[in-house]
């Protein structure tokens, strides 16, 4: 062996020994950017995840959940109870198509997308109950504010669970002691639902904040959920009464029907008189439109930002039924349904130049706040141009929706900035409204014998309506149709239970006529073959290339349960159907 | 006690070997390459007719005991002709060898050493690096294709895109699939910074045997690139240019144009019955509509208005585009100091206009002896900087050739005739666009988007480069430490302009700036020991190493409302409102290593090798982090022990061996985390309009018990020099099987929306062969012949993925995903409805299984209910059951190709030299997504084919597999992935074409010149395919989503001259 440097080999020893002597820490690397358990258990942490749980109340998340999940419900409420037809033209997002022809297969996107949202509303409702209790073990946070932030994380998750119920019927309950690995949708969860929501009834009425459940929510959603799941109308009755009674918005404010009909939905005012629960969208707040009303930023009229609203996308068409059923006589619908014979003029198949003259018999003037028509004046917009605002009339028709859309001189102030579309807006949906309650009191009324108590509630609103201050107007003044509205007067519908109910299912689809609710009440009447096939047969007279053959049989009752969750639980959730 | 040791048992070999005789004397030398003086190391010298001999040590040189004076020497060394020697008298013999044809005395960089291409035992694919030049491309990536087999190359035709590599299959169901390169020493995943002209030679571990060495991230196998070294005497200048060309021309697209596409709403209004002939609602007017351009559905024929134009989009918005590329090296040295320089400039511009990307490098690589040359040490940097305005990439229906399919020919590039629109009152030398009228579609104008973002730009510099120490300790035994790492600085600029000219405008400018930085640090010590002991040699390797990356910070932030368009005034300060801010904190991730290697070779013949590797991850939980990944390989050069004229040297090799990966894991696999950001967990509690209180979610539910994904491979080949060798052959069969595969824990959504962690739980296995042949041959004394081939296959099949799932589907489009990732199959074939035809008639839909939207002209789809959710069929349990629903999806194609290959053929005639290189990839489908937007109506009222115009479905064009053309869209035409989309995507490309002429020596002497080269070429001046997208080479989607074509960004024809001078 030849000679070999002694200094050499002592320099080789310090290297070598070098990255040794850090061995011990330096593969311990903790994450970067994000927070832990431990550091949220305290009141401001329990809070955030709070806050975190009522920011899926729109139903919308950058995280996946997009217009699929809105809580607006104009896919599964609306389109589904033929309010209206998909809009825009066959080809875009046409996984909506068989939710609107009762074709749906249980792979839709849509209904996973939808699951998916609501279940996430709820774990995150359960993450911040977990959390509280350690900030409790901990004595990071008052026995007060951990009780109110309890009873609002109940809430808001009776709130998600009873949305899953009326979508699926068949559902998993998920709370913050479940064992997620053995979970299944066999169990009647209809009780664990309803003693959430019947919690929350003890939260006080003020709660400061606007974008909090407050007691008054908690009631009307609990009675909401005893009619649809138990239909237990007296006992809905008294909580609906104690909300007209006693209720407040969440920031205490009084609560009634607005003056006009039309400024219920006015994005300036969100949070009026009428307002029990608007989900609160912010708009410019650097989530990129995340908050400002995501699920519905597709339901403006199509066209440019120059002439008509959003800027895209011409979804969310209302349907031939629902504009005639606005017909009037005497001042009031037609309950026998023949509002369908000889329908109102409409400019179907007409371009812009060509003359159009809007029909001239009765309607209920609430139609042309909930439907945008050639010629009537479209908020400050100017006159619905007709064809040029509808991306394909021959496939769905001439009408344009109009409750969510903001005012010409909102934009840029409630509306998202800088953006492929204006339609993110500040407009927030009315999950609870004043009318909503009347009309599911009177509903109550009517189920348990008041027939007289209904009538009065009813005509509440319809007075409301008839103002005339609150009818769409032409720049000169004069009304922009022929708009007639009456009281019922005593007797007849009201003389009967069955009577009675026809007229109460009217006003409901005339007075909240495109906010999501149609197919979800239909459900709860037991109306859904029934009503859906006598609409679609007249839908199809106007729409045969959208409706073809669809037909709403037995089973159309609800969704089926997305097959993803089948397989990912090998099971263990089951289907519905 | 004595131990039986490595080195003992080298002595006993030693022993063996040697024969003890009378009369012995001893006689040494040394034996060198006649070529450069370089010592021949394990040359071996056998004294002719005895069995005695000895093999040449670290320095060439040998000892060996002869009797007598009529001894001959017999030496001999692989790749290089034997040479016989008598002694006579003399007590030193020297030897010069002369390399023979081969080419198996090229030395291979392997793992943390070298070999000669005739001792490796691993799979080791060597690239000609000359080879790979000929391909004008600013990346080795996508110079790969086709040059080695066993790699598999896909790219497109973006300027400055890397195109995507895979080594023998997948071995990661997470796409995380590139493989390893290693620079110099320093591992890095991206090597798009590199220049091409800088590198020396390139190698590419494909087996556990030759890769294992790097233990935890090889199982993709590993590229290793050296760069450039001075050459010890002189100085070389060279410039290398090459100037072209690259023309659009890509055939016919087979789109309508303004008068076919009104033609075509004719033939729907026709089919859907709304052309004035049938009254469907019984209200006793005749249906038809007015089209807001074409006229009265019930009229005879539609009216163009004066304001159309008739667009070929696809010529709007391409060019012929330029592209150069310059090279200026310096090298030279010393005994004591050796240097190259490398100056690059690259410059492409892209078919579509606006498209470019440029690319400024310098290469340093110095090495410095000192001293007897027992200190060595040296620096390789490579410093880049790119610049580019590049496009929306392919996979997205943004992209500027997406949007050709969707962009109706009606609409005029720039208005010529004024016209009063839907959205604005258009006059002439305005951009026109949807906004002109009604049923124009929703797609922008691409031209005037690609001018609006034109100076949109995307910037980096990145330094590259490691700093090496080595110290000869004694005679073969080397200790070496090395530092290097990579640092990236990014900054892009993002402008999206208002529009006035679409039916959709964006009523807003907005503009979005982001800067980044990111970097890595390695730091490696090895001791190397070569010693030759006889007829035995003994090279190992021992070492550690630490290692940290994906070190970096990002910043970005968006405003919107410009009071200008002016490029100059584009701050983030200058905006109106802000729209998004926020940055991003990289969370490392740390390795620590340790490796063992040792090859041992008998007499050239026997070669043993073995490696092990000890890893510890930081992103795996305490109790898992630490992993160990043997492998043992071996040869035996048979072509010593059998006698056959035509081969000249064979051997046999096979190995077996573990290797790691845990790229998938993100730094907090093993953590619960919360975060929250406006756009997820935001709400404006407080009722503000125009911001949102800060709430939290969880974002992550981490996995303590995550481990190591492992790869097992065997591999048995050979390496074969035939003919006297002419003919070189180089076979691998190999088999990777995955185990413990990382995948995120699949749960339903009860557990919320939070990323789950990686989990062990999913395993695939690939299988396949790899053949390279090279032929090489002087036809006459001018001319001679250079001849190979290579030849790819893998066939890679899914095991498992986790307990409660046998499949996942991926990738997204309008509608939905079109790939299925399953247990039984390949990764990303196409899921879907068999089509088996179109109905022909109603009675034909009443007698068929019920089928949502059946009617005559639409699909009948397969009715194959009865299998499990993999979609099977062809299984005893199948049985129609009479109604198409989500049980009937079948598999219908498979995007993985049945094999790959490469054909290079060069010539060189006196001066003059023609080389071409094919490449063929065979057997793959392509799901051809472009047709969903033009070969149905309702898609989006976009751009259509001629195929839905002339040769669709009617009630007397019936045989045809084109559906009706209809304004219906439902389950039975185009709302499901069906395989009518599918195509045969198997294509055969003539890559590159070249002429060169090197001027004679003597000619260019006079001008100090050492050697000039001029050369033209064509670059893919055809393909051969039946495929009848833009090209076929379709790249996208990642390793789970590929093979869906969305308009991909084209190779195209490019014509080049090029020039190579040195002095």
């Amino acid at each position: 062996m030849k000679r070999f440097n002694i200094k050499l080999f002592i320099l080789l020893g310090l290297v070598l020994a070098l990255p040794f002597s850090c061995k011990n820490d330096f593969l311990d690397v903790t994450p970067n950017g994000s927070l832990d358990a431990n550091i949220l258990a305290t009141k401001d942490g329990v809070n955030s995840l709070l806050i975190g749980a009522y920011g899926m109340v729109d139903g919308v998340s950058s995280q996946g959940f997009g217009w699929e999940a809105a809580s607006s419900n104009w896919v599964y409420g609306s389109i589904r109870g033929l309010e209206a037809n998909k809009g825009t033209d066959s080809g875009d997002q046409p996984d909506i198509n068989p939710i609107q022809t009762y074709s749906e297969s249980s792979t839709n996107p849509y209904l996973n997308v939808k699951w998916g949202s609501i279940y996430e509303g709820i774990s995150r409702c359960n993450q911040a109950l977990t959390v509280l209790k350690a900030a409790e073990e901990r004595g990071t946070i008052t026995t007060d504010d951990a009780t109110s932030f309890r009873l609002q994380a109940q809430t808001l998750r009776g709130y998600y669970h009873f949305e899953a119920w009326r979508t699926w019927q068949k559902i998993p309950y998920v709370d913050e002691t479940t064992d997620l690995t053995v979970i299944t949708n066999n169990d009647d969860v209809t009780g664990k639902i309803l003693a959430d929501l019947q919690a929350g009834t003890a939260l006080p009425n003020n709660m400061v904040q606007i974008g909090r459940f407050n007691g008054t929510v908690a009631r009307v959603l609990y009675a909401k959920a005893l009619m649809q799941m138990n239909h237990d109308y007296a006992k809905a009755q008294v909580e609906l009464q104690w909300v007209v009674d006693n209720g407040t918005a969440p920031d205490g404010h009084a609560i009634g029907l607005d003056a006009k009909y039309g400024d219920i939905f006015d994005a300036a005012n969100r949070n009026g008189k009428e307002a029990i629960y608007t989900v609160q969208y912010s708009v410019n707040d650097g989530s990129g439109g995340w908050n400002g009303g995501w699920g519905e930023v597709l339901n403006f009229p199509y066209k440019g930002n120059n002439g008509s609203p959003g800027g895209c996308c011409g979804f969310f068409q209302p349907s031939y039924d629902l504009v005639n059923s606005f017909k009037t006589a005497n001042g009031l619908p037609l309950l026998d349904n023949s509002y369908t014979n000889d329908p109102l003029a409409d400019d179907k198949g007409l371009t812009i130049d060509q003359p159009f003259t809007p029909d001239s018999r009765p309607v209920d003037p609430r139609l042309d706040w909930t439907v945008g028509r050639r010629s009537i004046p479209y908020l400050d917009w100017g006159p619905h141009t007709g064809q040029d605002w509808v991306r394909d009339q021959s496939y769905a028709g001439p009408y344009s929706p109009k409750k969510q859309v903001y005012k010409k001189a909102q934009a840029g102030q409630l509306t998202e900035v800088g953006n492929w579309t204006s339609g993110w807006t500040a407009n927030g949906y009315r999950l609870i409204r004043y009318a909503d309650v009347l009309l599911l009191l009177a509903e109550c009324q009517i189920q348990t014998g008041d027939l007289e108590g209904a009538r009065a509630n009813i005509n509440l609103i319809r007075a409301r309506a008839a103002n005339p201050d609150g009818f769409v107007k032409n720049d000169d003044g004069t009304n922009a149709a022929n708009y007639q509205i009456s009281e019922y007067p005593a007797g007849a519908p009201f003389d009967n239970k069955d009577n009675a109910m026809k007229a109460l299912m009217m006003e409901r689809k005339l007075e909240l006529g495109m906010e999501g609710h149609r197919y979800f009440d239909l459900q709860r009447w037991g109306k859904v073959q029934e009503e859906l096939n006598r609409a679609l047969a007249f839908e199809k007279t106007k729409l045969n290339v959208l409706y073809g053959s669809a037909t709403v049989g037995a089973e159309d009752v609800n969704f089926p349960v997305p097959q993803a969750q089948i397989d990912l639980t090998q099971g263990r959730i089951s289907q519905n159907r | 006690m004595k131990r039986f040791s490595l080195l003992s048992l080298l002595t006993l070999l030693f022993a063996l070997s040697a024969t003890v005789a009378f009369a012995q004397r001893s006689v040494s030398g040394t034996v060198t390459s006649a070529s450069d003086n370089s010592p021949l190391i394990g040359a071996t010298i056998l004294v002719k007719g005895t069995d005695s001999g000895t093999i040449t040590d670290v320095d060439g040189s040998y000892s060996v005991r002869v009797t007598g004076n009529d001894a001959i020497l017999v030496i001999s060394y692989t790749g290089y002709e034997s040479q016989e020697i008598s002694v006579g008298t003399q007590a030193t013999v020297n030897a010069q060898l002369t390399e023979s044809a081969t080419s198996l005395s090229e030395v291979v960089v392997t793992g943390y050493s070298a070999q000669q291409k005739k001792d490796l035992t691993g799979a080791v694919g060597v690239v000609n690096t000359d080879d790979l030049k000929q391909i004008p491309s600013s990346n080795i990536n996508s110079q790969l294709q086709g040059r080695v087999s066993g790699v598999t190359v896909s790219g497109d035709g973006r300027p400055g895109s890397v195109a995507k590599v895979r080594i023998r299959g997948f071995a990661s169901l997470t796409g995380e699939n590139d493989p390893l390169y290693v620079v110099d020493g320093v591992p890095t995943t991206d090597i798009s910074t590199l220049n091409p002209n800088d590198v020396e030679n390139i190698s590419i571990l494909k087996d556990a045997g030759a890769a294992s060495i790097y233990g935890a991230r090889a199982a993709n196998g590993v590229v290793l690139i050296t760069t450039k070294k001075g050459q010890n005497k002189g100085v070389k200048v060279s410039y290398d240019m090459y100037v072209g060309t690259q023309n659009p021309s890509v055939g016919n697209l087979q789109l309508l144009n303004t008068k076919e596409y009104a033609d075509l709403q004719w033939l729907v209004y026709k089919n859907d019955q709304l052309n004035g002939t049938i009254d469907a609602n019984n209200d006793g007017v005749l249906d038809s509509e007015t089209h807001p351009i074409y006229g009265s559905s019930a009229n005879a024929s539609p009216t163009i208005p004066a304001w159309a134009g008739d667009t070929d989009w696809f010529k709007e918005i391409t060019r012929n585009a330029m592209i150069q590329n310059h090279d200026v090296s310096l090298s030279g040295g010393n005994d004591y100091a050796r240097f190259y320089a490398g100056l690059n400039y690259f410059d492409q511009d892209g078919i579509v206009v606006t498209n470019f990307a440029k690319r400024y490098s310098a290469r340093l690589n110095s090495e410095y002896k000192v001293g007897k040359g027992h200190l060595t040490f040296g620096e390789n940097l490579t410093v880049t900087g790119r610049t580019a305005n590049g496009v929306v990439g392919n996979g997205d229906e943004g992209s500027p050739i997406s949007r050709v399919y969707m962009s109706q020919p009606i609409i005029p590039v720039i208005i010529e005739t004024p016209v009063q629109g839907i959205s604005h009152n258009f006059v002439a030398g305005e951009y026109g666009g949807t906004g002109i009228a009604s049923r124009t579609g929703n797609t922008p104008n691409i031209y005037a988007d690609l001018q609006r973002n034109a100076e949109d730009r995307q910037k980096d510099i990145r330094l590259l480069g490691s700093i090496y120490g080595d110290i000869k300790l004694m005679d073969g035994l080397n200790f070496r430490s090395t530092f290097g790492g990579t640092y990236i600085n990014g900054y892009n600029t993002d402008w999206t302009g208002a529009t006035y000219e679409r039916a959709e405008n964006q009523a807003t400018s907005s503009y979005n700036e982001n800067a980044y930085f990111g970097a890595d640090w390695i730091w490696t010590n090895t001791l190397t020991f070569d010693k030759t002991f006889g007829l035995n040699r003994l090279l190992a390797v021992a070492g550690y190493e630490a290692n940290e990356y994906s070190i970096g910070r990002s910043l970005t932030a968006t405003k919107a409302g410009y009071f200008s368009t002016e490029p100059a005034f584009r701050t983030v300060t200058n905006g109106a409102s802000i729209t998004g801010a926020g940055s991003g904190f990289n969370t490392p991730i740390r390795l620590l290593s340790s490796f063992l290697r040792a090859d041992y070779s008998f007499n050239n013949r026997y070669y043993l090798s073995a490696t092990v590797r000890r890893d510890g991850a930081s992103n795996f939980g305490e109790d898992y982090r630490y992993g160990v990944f043997p492998s043992v390989s071996a040869a035996v050069r048979v072509s010593d022990m059998i006698q056959a004229d035509f081969l000249t040297d064979m051997k046999i090799r096979g190995g077996y061996g573990t290797m790691g990966n845990q790229r998938a894991v993100s730094a907090f696999n093993q953590y619960n985390t919360f975060g929250g950001d406006p756009g997820t967990s935001y709400y404006a509690l407080g009722g503000s309009t125009s911001s949102s209180d800060q709430g939290f979610r969880p974002t992550f539910i981490g996995n303590p018990d995550s481990k190591w994904e492992t790869q097992i491979t065997t591999n048995v080949g050979f390496d074969a020099t035939l003919m006297d060798g002419k003919l070189q052959m180089t076979f691998d069969w190999y088999k990777k099987e995955s185990k413990d595969l990382l995948y995120p824990r699949q749960v339903d959504a009860t557990w919320g929306g939070a990323s789950q962690a990686y989990i062990n739980i999913a395993s695939m296995k690939n299988t396949g062969v790899d053949l390279q042949l090279e032929y090489r041959t002087d036809i006459t004394n001018d001319l001679s012949l250079d001849a190979s081939l290579t030849f790819t296959t893998y066939k890679n099949e899914i095991t498992k993925i986790t307990d409660n799932i046998d499949y996942f589907g991926a990738g997204g489009s309008r509608i939905g995903g079109f790939n299925r990732n399953a247990v039984g199959h390949s990764m990303s074939e196409f899921f879907g409805y068999q089509v088996l035809g179109l109905f022909q008639s109603q009675a034909e839909v009443d007698g068929a299984p019920t089928q949502d939207g059946a009617e005559a002209g639409f699909f009948r789809y397969l009715d194959a209910t009865g299998p499990g959710p993999d979609g099977e069929i062809g299984t005893a349990d199948d049985t129609a059951d009479g109604v198409i629903n989500g049980d009937d999806r079948v598999f219908f194609g498979n995007p993985n190709p049945d094999f790959t290959y490469g054909l290079n053929l060069g010539l060189t005639w006196k001066n003059i030299d023609l080389s071409t290189f094919f490449f063929g990839s065979q057997g793959n489908e392509i799901f051809n997504y472009n047709k969903w937007w033009i070969d149905f109506w309702p898609s989006f009222q976009n751009q259509k084919s001629h195929d839905l115009l002339y040769n669709s479905w009617t009630p007397s064009n019936t045989n045809t597999n084109v559906p009706k053309a209809s304004n219906k869209s439902n389950f039975s035409n185009n709302t499901q992935s069906v395989s009518y989309y599918v195509e045969d995507g198997s294509f055969f490309r003539m890559k590159n074409i070249q002429l060169g002429y090197t001027f004679p020596t003597d000619a260019i002497g006079r001008i100090g010149l050492s050697k000039a080269r001029i050369y033209v070429q064509g670059v893919n001046l055809f393909t051969a395919t039946k495929y009848s997208g833009i090209d076929p080479d379709v790249n996208n989607g990642g390793d789970t989503a590929f093979g869906v074509d969305f308009g991909n960004y084209p190779l195209v024809k490019q014509f080049i001259f090029g020039l190579n001078v040195s002095f």
